[in-house]
């Protein structure tokens, strides 16, 4: 990062005369990408605040005449049923998805920093047999998993979900956690334990805090993706209260086919705590794939 | 010196026959505990699955979740399912769904990636809306774009109207010859901000020097690009659309939530048409059947994914 604060306004300089055009093609790009990116968005924001006669108006109103927050309030109400509904599908999902990140980063730590540090026979097999999960589609484990959690009572728990949520961030997080620890010199753990420190110990106090930067990438990518999967919890899942959001929401709304106002709010309110945690924590992802999984 | 202990212990290895490896494989077994956890979830939720799903596949199974009664049928599944005229469509469909999605998102995210390298004001901003899409819920970009994409009252329709360049709202998600495109958009949408952060970060890799001396020598920028950023990428551009392909090649959520498939098969892929077989008409040895094929084309592209994965380590391993 240094070095590009560093090296770009003398660049600049001496560019501006000869690669202009390769610059303004950058810039409409982006432009255009950003409309691509955000007016869909905006779109969504400008129709959740309507009420659901103004949304069905063709030509449409582009800015709403009578901006209402009623679809809000009717959804995070606990007052009504719709209210009550959204927001335990709302918990269900924070429940699951917490679960899910939580065990991910304590499975997952160990094993790539066993991939990483040591030499056991069968040590790439393992790998590439971890990695290969990600080669499968959800709806080939779809049947047998079902079969699998009937046979062991988790069918229409969340403990159902969690396991699976679990493999499905696996591999990445072992992946990108353990090229962070490729990079962790291995002579500090060695001089911790010249100090005297056990193996575990020089694990715990020297090598866990310098990978936290991919520990915490891991964690969010096995949120985001606990918090935004549908297959599996529309499958597992039957009783209406145990739904999280996504299926909730299309259950929801297979009933309620107009009321696009409802619909945009409840897509609005079921991003906001992905993007949210994404954009804080946003710098330590990017590090974490720059130094864990391209940089070699 | 490396070498000279490899061959000392590959002769002492040679000499006791297999006991040399199950030493080895002892003198280790600590090591074994910290990846244990992560293979014994894994064993279960995938090894488990394949094999059933293998064995399924040979079955005729009734309707309904009464697997017992199942009877075999050898390969009529597999038969029946070459022969089939919504197979080929279905796959057709699949390719152009996962080649278009994969290549114009890797395209699109690459040239952002390029385009936001160089520091400008607002960079940081404008790179987290760029990420959003890929964030949010795929549940709710397809209602978001479901409405967008309304034949009564969406936006683009109404601009088109508005423009002039349409006499009323085009019907994008209910014709046979629209919606695969507009489907794509959409996958898009939400995909190439994944190949971005990737490029992203391969970018921060490319030597500056590399890039200053090969200026000094008269390069211009296209060039420069393409004779020094573009083949010091080709490993993490091999393993993004790998990525990117197979996640395409696997998705469902958009297809299943803005058409089902429909119209008329017209935006079926693999993965909505077994679900549709296996939940929807019950037929799960038929589903098996499909998951199998899926199975073994995920299979190449697994090999190339590995082998580009491996080619990275090799590097690491050298450096």
């Amino acid at each position: 990062m240094s070095t590009i604060a560093e090296t770009s306004p003398r660049g600049q300089a001496r560019r501006r005369i000869r690669f202009d055009g390769w610059r303004w093609g950058g810039r409409i790009f982006l432009v255009f990408m950003l409309l691509y990116t955000a007016l869909p968005m905006v779109w969504m924001l400008l129709t959740s605040i309507k009420s659901g006669f103004a949304a069905m108006q063709f030509p449409p109103q582009w800015w709403p005449d009578q901006p209402t927050l009623a679809s809000y309030q009717k959804l995070l109400d606990p007052q009504n049923s719709v209210g009550q509904d959204f927001l335990r599908f709302f918990w269900n999902s924070l429940f699951v998805s917490t679960a899910t990140t939580i065990l991910s980063v304590i499975v997952a730590v160990p094993a790539a920093y066993a991939f990483s540090r040591f030499t056991f026979p069968g040590r790439n097999f393992l790998f590439f047999t971890v990695l290969l999960r990600n080669m499968f589609p959800a709806v080939i484990f779809l049947v047998p998993l079902f079969i699998l959690m009937r046979a062991i009572g988790l069918v229409n728990t969340h403990g159902s979900l969690v396991l699976t949520y679990l493999t499905f961030g696996l591999p990445l997080a072992i992946w990108l956690l353990k090229g962070f620890y490729d990079n962790i010199p291995v002579q500090l753990e060695q001089a911790a334990r010249i100090d005297g420190a056990t193996r575990f110990q020089a694990f715990i106090l020297i090598v866990m805090p310098l990978s936290t930067p991919g520990i915490i990438a891991t964690a969010i990518y096995s949120f985001i993706g606990a918090w935004n999967e549908y297959i599996y919890a529309y499958t597992f899942l039957s009783k209406n209260e145990q739904l999280t959001l996504p299926v909730g929401i299309q259950r929801f709304f297979s009933e309620n086919t107009t009321d696009f106002p409802g619909l945009m709010a409840a897509s609005f309110i079921m991003s906001v705590p992905v993007v949210v945690l994404f954009l804080v924590l946003q710098r330590y992802f990017v590090r974490a794939l720059t130094e864990g999984a391209v940089k070699h | 010196m490396t070498i000279v202990t490899g061959k000392t212990e590959a002769r002492r290895r040679l000499q006791p026959g297999k006991s040399g490896v199950l030493r080895n494989i002892w003198e280790h077994r600590a090591d074994y505990a910290y990846v244990l956890p992560a293979i014994a979830v894994m064993l279960v939720v995938i090894a488990y699955p394949i094999y059933y799903t293998i064995e399924l596949s040979f079955y005729n199974t009734p309707p309904g979740l009464q697997l017992r009664d199942k009877t075999f049928v050898g390969f009529n599944n597999y038969t029946a399912i070459l022969t089939s005229a919504v197979f080929w469509k279905v796959t057709w469909n699949t390719l152009i769904w996962t080649v278009g999605s994969t290549g114009i998102s890797f395209v699109l995210g690459f040239a952002a990636a390029l385009a936001l390298h160089r520091d400008f004001f607002g960079r940081g901003v404008l790179r987290a809306i760029l990420i959003i899409p890929w964030v949010i819920s795929a549940v709710a970009a397809s209602y978001i774009w479901k409405w967008i994409y309304h034949s009564d009252f969406g936006i683009i329709g109404a601009v088109l109207v508005g423009l002039g360049w349409a006499d009323r709202p085009p019907n994008f998600i209910d014709s046979v010859s629209t919606v695969l495109p507009s489907l794509i958009v959409v996958n898009i949408w939400r995909e190439f901000p994944f190949a971005m952060i990737m490029m992203m970060a391969g970018l921060q890799t490319v030597p500056d020097q590399l890039l200053r001396a090969a200026k000094v020598d008269g390069a211009n920028a296209w060039q420069r690009f393409w004779h020094v950023t573009f083949p010091h990428l080709s490993n993490v551009s091999t393993v993004t659309i790998l990525l990117l392909a197979v996640a395409n090649f696997n998705s469902f959520i958009i297809p299943w939530i803005m058409t089902g498939g429909g119209p008329s098969n017209a935006s079926h892929i693999w993965i909505t048409h077994i679900y549709e077989l296996a939940f929807g008409r019950q037929r799960w040895g038929v589903a098996s059947a499909y998951s199998v094929l899926l199975f073994l084309i995920l299979m190449t592209l697994g090999y190339f994914y590995v082998r580009a994965l491996s080619g990275n380590d090799r590097k690491d391993g050298s450096a």
